[in-house]
């Protein structure tokens, strides 16, 4: 048993475990309505759209602050992803959000490293500024892709651009300079620093990143969800929980070496709540509750705060 | 002493008030392993960190074979041939072991942007063998490694590119016998090639056993160096403490009889990792001092009794049996405390005197349920004058006082609150000598009202001058009482504590 504690694959075990058990309780509770082959498909669908904005999440919550503009970066490149479909064909559609996206995130970095104050309020401020940008770029419409440019809405080809998106991930984490980073600076900043680790080169890199794996949920947001509106009044800020709660599953089985599959494998099981809840006939609001109360229990499962220490 | 290496001149360093390091200069020869004794805060591991760029000196240099040297941080310091070994925690986690040797240094594995794992898991490797550290995996978390394993591995990540200084930083007390021996090759085999390394130890005997010379500073300020040959623990010790000038601002009555009314019981208290199983009385009117070196856990004592330690086991209860267990607890039963981190654990830093020393006090202030600011300005004012505390008024905010000034503040409100049972961690840090006599004078009035006073200090003139009995801690256990005495010497509290 010790041994296989130990064993890498230890950490994916238990999170298959904890996806087949959250499969088989609705399975029970609702076997008509939930869980069939098909119905996994669509779920699976929804996850591994939510498990490329984790991936990019987790390169900032390793360091230890937060994105709350993730939301604001999907709705406004999405939008502009749409429109450039119009002009540029599939070639627009990719290229424009992880263009816009990896801006938005460089921005985030930039502010949140020259004011010296806390992301959360950078990002949330920022929030408000994309989300009126967004207005801007559709006069307040509905913006809808254009049927000839869906394929990223269904398989294979989400599948394959989210799995590209995936191994990117795992290869900036493991084969990069800015993986070894990322994680230095989440562990102590102040010896990574003494180490000559440059702290706000990386933040910004982190954030800018981030940015662009947040363009490239866009693409797949826009394809399969086929509109977006814009958003006011941080509206968009709801969007930002579902990606965040796969990045905490990362952080919680990092220690077994596969943060990304952790990820991934977070989403769908989250995926499966939100549905199964569904099947029961609970009400859609019931979403927000769960989402609620997943991210509280995920977060203090996660983070163990020291006793004592002064939380803001 | 053979060749110079490397030379230290007019290394000057200030912390806020605290003159940390007083124009020290000092040389360290080629093939010698030079020890840095002194006190807690004489300067020693300022001195290194000036040297290895965790901190920036003030003014002075540094000059190695020739050469001026100044790095702004560890790999900079590396790449000039200066390496340390901290005392604390010198690795990350969420690393495997070959990233944290390699940290700062990666760019010898990259080509293209892309690290090359393998190749710089197979290198640390072979930096690991070559010092027979053969069970240590490269390729594995840090996490899997325990507080010594993990200092082996620092030892390797500093010494692996061959620098010609080595500063280990108290880091044998972190090592058990092994790993004192693994360290002490590493030590012995970086002298024999000619390099030098500066070794910080508190254990003297150590410190003779493995230093070829020895330099001593106090209070910032280089006091002279030995050689192996003339050293003996008693002329160290006596080297670090020196002779105290100005002692008359101590109590100088002795052989007075201590109260037998015991006013707080604390009964086999443990805090994991600091205090061990430690029982305690103080008597009504005494002044009991804590002693010992920093680390000794002998700072949570005086939060563990006045019930500010997370995970406390054991009891603390009063004379009649009361017990305390939370700082609520405390300051209802008229207990204070003024903590050693003045500034984040005492005062309110940005807010004013007056609020600062009303605040424990704000119920008894309140009359008819209303708190009156006329009323909280005149008994602010009023405490405030008694410690003659120097401001421009209790308007005045706190962040804009010295130190001294400061805890002065810190005493006024537990004054103001009448305490009986008064805890006093290092009361007189970075204080001036002035201040400091009058908060000796302020103690032995309150001691000859009656109230009692737990005194933690490092200080151990202070131990001696103020206390009618003294107990000297030592890994977080007493290791000895002493009582008031005249023939008391520093060096019999020393012995307890080393």
């Amino acid at each position: 048993m010790k041994k296989l504690k130990q064993s890498q694959y230890y950490g994916i075990l238990l999170l298959l475990l904890m996806l087949v058990a959250f499969w088989a309780v609705f399975k029970i509770l609702a076997p008509a309505t939930f869980g069939s082959p098909d119905k996994l498909m669509t779920y699976m669908k929804s996850a591994l759209i939510y498990a490329v904005g984790g991936c990019g999440l987790y390169f900032i919550c390793s360091m230890g602050p937060f994105d709350m503009s993730v939301g604001a970066n999907i709705v406004l490149s999405s939008i502009i992803a749409c429109n450039m479909s119009e002009r540029f064909g599939y070639l627009g559609l990719v290229i424009a959000p992880v263009i816009v996206g990896t801006i938005i995130g460089f921005i985030n970095g930039m502010v949140y490293i020259k004011l010296h104050i806390s992301s959360l309020i950078v990002t949330v401020a920022l929030s408000l500024i994309y989300e009126a940008l967004s207005v801007y770029a559709t006069n307040g419409k509905n913006v809808i892709l254009s049927t000839d440019y869906r394929a990223f809405g269904d398989y294979p080809a989400n599948l394959i651009l989210a799995l590209v998106a995936y191994l990117l991930c795992a290869f900036i984490l493991k084969y990069t300079k800015v993986g070894t980073y990322t994680y230095a600076i989440g562990s102590n900043e102040v010896v990574a620093k003494n180490m000559g680790v440059n702290v706000a080169k990386y933040k910004v890199v982190a954030f800018t990143l981030a940015g662009m794996f947040f363009g490239l949920q866009s693409i797949l947001t826009i394809s399969f969800g086929t509109s977006m509106t814009s958003a006011t009044n941080l509206s968009s800020m709801s969007r930002n929980f579902t990606p965040l709660m796969g990045t905490f599953f990362g952080l919680a089985f990092k220690k077994y070496g596969h943060p990304v599959i952790a990820i991934v494998v977070g989403e769908m099981i989250i995926q499966l709540m939100f549905n199964g809840f569904v099947a029961l006939g609970a009400p859609t609001t019931i979403q927000n509750v769960v989402t609620g109360a997943a991210l509280l229990l995920i977060v203090t499962l996660t983070t163990k705060p020291t006793k004592g220490a002064v939380v803001k | 002493m053979g060749e110079v290496l490397l030379k230290a001149d007019n290394i000057d360093k200030h912390f806020g008030i605290t003159h940390a390091l007083d124009h020290v200069s000092l040389t360290f020869g080629k093939g010698e392993i030079h020890a840095l004794i002194g006190e807690n805060g004489s300067g020693k591991s300022t001195l290194t960190s000036c040297l290895t760029g965790i901190y920036q000196k003030d003014s002075g240099t540094f000059t190695l074979e020739g050469k001026e040297i100044t790095a702004k941080n560890q790999v900079e310091a590396n790449h000039q041939g200066v390496a340390i070994v901290v005392q604390e925690m010198g690795t990350l986690s969420g690393l495997t072991v070959a990233e944290n040797i390699f940290l700062g240094n990666e760019n010898d594995f990259i080509s293209h942007g892309i690290k090359n794992t393998s190749a710089m898991n197979k290198k640390a490797q072979e930096y690991l063998n070559s010092y027979g550290f053969n069970y240590i995996d490269a390729t594995r978390s840090i996490d899997d490694y325990n507080f010594e394993e993990r200092k082996l591995i620092e030892i390797v990540k500093s010494t692996y590119f061959n620098p010609k200084v080595l500063v280990v930083d108290e880091t044998t007390t972190a090592l058990g016998q092994k790993g004192r021996e693994e360290l002490f090759k590493v030590m012995h085999k970086m002298r024999d090639e000619g390099n030098c390394v500066i070794f910080i130890s508190h254990d003297l005997e150590e410190v003779i056993e493995q230093a070829d010379n020895i330099s001593v500073l106090r209070d910032g300020v280089m006091i002279g160096s030995i050689s192996k040959a003339e050293a003996t623990t008693d002329k160290l010790k006596q080297m670090m403490v020196g002779r105290e000038i100005g002692e008359n601002y101590y109590r100088t009555d002795y052989g007075e009889k201590i109260s037998d009314e015991v006013v707080i019981s604390v009964k086999n208290v443990t805090v994991k990792g600091q205090i061990e199983d430690l029982s305690l009385e103080l008597h009504k009117g005494e002044i009991l001092g804590i002693g010992g070196l920093s680390e000794c856990g002998m700072h949570e004592v005086g939060k563990a009794i006045f019930g500010a330690s997370y995970f406390r086991e054991g009891s603390v209860t009063l004379g009649d049996g009361t017990p305390i267990n939370s700082i609520p607890d405390a300051i209802k039963h008229s207990m204070a405390y003024a903590s050693k981190d003045r500034d984040n654990e005492s005062l309110v830093i940005n807010d004013t005197i007056g609020e600062n020393i009303c605040l424990p006090s704000l119920e008894d202030l309140k009359k008819n349920g209303i708190l009156r600011s006329k009323n909280m300005k005149a008994f602010a004012e009023k405490y405030a004058a008694q410690m003659s505390t120097k401001m421009t008024g209790v308007d005045q905010f706190v962040s804009a006082l010295s130190g001294g000034n400061k805890q002065k503040v810190v005493l006024a409100r537990w004054i103001g609150k009448d305490s009986d049972l008064i805890i006093l961690d290092s009361p007189t840090r970075g204080i001036d000598v002035k201040v400091k006599a009058d908060i000796y004078a302020m103690m032995n009035d309150m001691r000859k009202n009656g109230k009692s006073i737990i005194m933690i200090s490092e200080e151990i003139m202070e131990l001696l001058g103020m206390a009618d009995r003294i107990l000297i801690m030592k890994d977080g256990k007493i290791n000895g009482e002493f009582f008031r005495s005249e023939s008391l010497k520093d060096t019999d509290l020393i012995n307890n504590m080393i």
